[in-house]
């Protein structure tokens, strides 16, 4: 291949112009990005919805099958293993260890400090 | 009179569109949006499909945006996901309708026909249309990056002789081509 046909090829590129993108592309790009309706609720939000429905329809479940009693006899049993589980010193500095490491991963990683939504200024 | 402030760099661009700037995105797709989508129209051969390869590849690099690393070219990146949309794309297309891979030269408007139009950037397109699909990518993505061969490769995933291979057979395929047409 001569270095003619090289200069000439290169020439007619450069002077090629782009294939035109169809009219609307732009738009349904930001509609499917910038402007996506953003999700009503966060991820943990979602996880403590479910958590807290969770326990709503056990407390139902609890007062239909076996009224008052169950339920205030569940309650002390949780309340009594919480309490026994948070006098032990081991454990509570395992606990406080666990939320300082969960904090500093939090306020360190960048992932959690940008913004879950993107709004257009 | 001040000198007008310069245009922001893509990088700036990412880093604001990750602050919540969708403006920033904005700016990045005015940028890119005809690049990608030649290289999809180009690689595909069918408006329909090239469109939507064109926003899929955006789609794609605005959710995955924070896996964009500080330092690399944005136009290597998009190009490069939109690339591999189309690969997916021609795979399925193989897939379900058996239709062959473009890997060899299908009947498109041919150089005869381009020859009749008597139009440099037609005979091109044409001769361009006529190569078989590697050669063709390589050959559009050498229009849209220059002698970049290293960005070349990166979008490709290929070794870096390889595309100069490719770059090398497609120039012959072309000048073959289009001497034959001007003879």
């Amino acid at each position: 291949m001569n270095h003619d046909f090289e200069d000439d090829l290169d020439r007619m590129l450069a002077a090629l112009p782009l294939e035109e993108p169809p009219a609307g592309l732009r738009a349904s790009i930001l509609a499917a990005t910038i402007y996506r309706p953003a999700f009503p609720i966060r991820l943990w939000e979602g996880w403590a919805l479910g958590v807290i429905s969770a326990l709503m329809l056990w407390l139902v479940v609890l007062v239909v099958k076996g009224g008052g009693g169950a339920f205030v006899g569940s309650i002390e049993l949780l309340s009594s293993f919480a309490w026994r589980a948070l006098s032990s010193p081991a454990l509570v500095l395992w606990l406080a260890l666990g939320t300082a490491i969960a904090m500093w991963m939090i306020y360190f990683n960048t992932y959690w400090t940008a913004p879950q939504h993107i709004s257009r200024r | 009179m001040t000198a007008p402030p310069p245009p922001a760099t893509d990088q700036y661009l990412v880093e604001q569109t990750l602050l919540g700037n969708g403006d920033a995105f904005a700016t990045l797709l005015d940028r890119y949006e005809r690049a990608v989508y030649h290289l999809a129209y180009r690689t595909m051969r069918d408006a329909e499909e090239a469109r939507d390869v064109a926003q899929e590849s955006f789609f794609k690099a605005y959710r995955s945006l924070r896996t964009f690393k500080p330092g690399a070219k944005f136009s290597t990146w998009i190009l490069s996901i939109a690339y591999h949309a189309c690969c997916d794309r021609l795979n399925r297309r193989k897939r379900y309708t058996n239709e062959e891979l473009p890997d060899r030269a299908d009947p498109g408007p041919g150089p005869a026909e381009a020859a009749v139009a008597r139009d440099e950037a037609a005979r091109l397109r044409a001769a361009i249309e006529a190569l078989p699909e590697k050669y063709r990518t390589v050959i559009t993505l050498y229009h849209l990056q220059g002698k970049q061969y290293d960005e070349i490769a990166q979008v490709l995933g290929l070794p870096m002789g390889t595309v100069k291979t490719h770059l090398f057979r497609a120039k012959e395929h072309l000048r073959k081509v289009l001497t034959e047409v001007t003879q």
